[in-house]
């Protein structure tokens, strides 16, 4: 008998919750990190959503937050006008870049040495965090403000997503265009999928697919309502998505079809990623909260527990199961 | 109506009190720099720097051989609280927080199979 989907709510920001982002796989586990509109980001243990530490110091809305690999390295932007980057061990703040606007995206490259960052200014930055103080060098065409600004094909091209309902890619090294995809309305998220060069792009209610090397689109999959985010499973059978009416959908990748919907979020769902390892996959919503939720319902993993119904037993009619905690409404 | 998954417990919070970073947590202790800064503190003298190295690396090549040397033999333990407790000593985890030793000898009885807190051990002495 299927079980109904348990999300696990992580409390704590006091605001929308609008950008999130989890680590590589480290021999701790692996992380996720919020960004609230709070100014307070939060970092968290990926499997269970235990609170770990909270990064202070910006002075307003932090609109973007990363962690490198490894979880030893954080980096946030925000509305104060700068990036900070971080100690994910400690919590110190490492270094505060300035900006001349609100900052939106960052990202680190695979070996932690250069952040990126792109923001309300419209130029992106790549930052030398062995030189900090050097100036960044710039790269600059966008004609509104930057949304996100990754690092892709092994850190040699950055592609960035503004509001000039743009998607662009740059080569690193000369900082030209080297394409363009234009849509008919701004891109509400982007997700980089290095194994494969998967790009995941939605906007209005649409989540679309693109190779990222050559920006040839795959498919494009509608979903009831506008949404705000998409991620991709690193298996690449299934993709979920959320937005506009509060819920979570979840997709068959190769098929195309609404295989889920869960309700659980008090508000739209701002950002939703899968764990690295598939597992589960984390929303964060303009209710303040986040919520992870399984990939396979009723598998035993970090906090939820598989209980194996017992036949003929009259518990199986309308209660949790046997020493559990059943919470969460869904379909 | 179909059962909900069980969860063994709800995501813990923030603590009020404090912005977290637990600095016991193994992840803390085993990645934050060394609390023992090197003597040079201005940093520029590259050669005295070098041979704090030598002498550390020294040092801990030393340490890890002891460790080698004091398995499955009868080692003395003086922890805090004037405890003293004598046990065989089995091994140590990778970043130097637990020893597992067996038949632990302490003053309320003998404990077959025990994990002895490294941060509590003062000190420690084998016969070689």
């Amino acid at each position: 008998m299927a079980m109904r989907q348990t999300p696990l709510t992580c409390s704590g920001h006091t605001r929308p919750v609008v950008d999130l982002a989890f680590s590589g796989i480290t021999p701790y586990g692996y992380f996720l990190i919020s960004a609230c509109k709070d100014g307070k980001p939060m970092l968290r243990q990926g499997d269970t959503g235990d609170w770990i530490g909270t990064f202070l110091g910006h002075k307003g809305a932090v609109w973007g937050a990363t962690l490198n690999n490894e979880a030893t390295k954080a980096a946030t932007a925000a509305a104060d006008f700068t990036a900070k980057v971080w100690d994910a061990v400690t919590g110190d703040e490492v270094l505060t870049l300035a900006h001349k606007h609100i900052v939106k995206s960052v990202n680190f490259t695979q070996d932690s040495s250069c952040l990126l960052t792109g923001g309300n200014d419209k130029i992106i930055r790549i930052y030398d965090l062995n030189k900090p103080e050097a100036e960044p060098q710039e790269i600059t065409g966008h004609t509104s403000a930057i949304k996100k600004a990754l690092w892709c094909n092994n850190d040699t091209q950055i592609l960035s997503a503004a509001d000039d309902k743009t998607v662009r890619l740059w080569d690193r090294n000369s900082t030209e265009v080297v394409k363009q995809l234009s849509f008919d309305m701004s891109v509400s998220s982007m997700e980089y999928i290095p194994d494969g060069e998967v790009l995941v792009i939605t906007y209005g209610k649409t989540i679309a697919f693109y190779n990222a090397l050559s920006l040839d689109m795959i498919k494009t999959v509608d979903a009831p309502a506008s949404i705000h985010s998409a991620s991709l499973h690193p298996d690449k059978d299934f993709f979920v998505a959320g937005g506009d009416d509060f819920k979570l959908y979840k997709f068959d990748y190769g098929t195309k079809e609404e295989l889920e919907s869960y309700k659980g979020h008090f508000g739209p769902v701002h950002c939703v990623r899968f764990s690295p390892d598939g597992e589960l996959y984390a929303s964060g919503s303009e209710d303040g909260t986040l919520r992870l939720w399984q990939t396979a319902v009723g598998k035993t993993y970090g906090l939820w527990k598989c209980v194996l119904p017992v036949i003929g037993s009259r518990e199986l009619e309308g209660k949790a199961a046997n020493g559990g905690v059943g919470f969460g409404d869904d379909q | 109506m179909r059962p909900h998954v069980s969860v063994l417990r709800l995501p813990r919070g923030p603590d009020p009190n404090g912005r977290g970073f637990d600095p016991n947590s193994p992840r803390f202790i085993a990645l934050c720099p060394t609390t023992i800064s090197a003597s040079t503190e201005t940093g520029t003298d590259s050669v005295q720097i070098r041979e704090e190295q030598r002498a550390r690396s020294v040092l801990r090549e030393s340490f890890l051989r002891t460790l080698i040397a004091m398995t499955n033999k009868q080692v003395q333990f003086h922890m805090y609280e004037r405890v003293k407790v004598e046990a065989k000593f089995g091994a140590s985890d990778i970043d130097v927080l637990n020893f597992q030793v067996s038949e632990l000898h302490t003053p309320i009885g003998v404990q077959k199979e025990a994990l002895l807190r490294c941060q509590d051990v003062i000190s420690y002495s084998f016969d070689l």
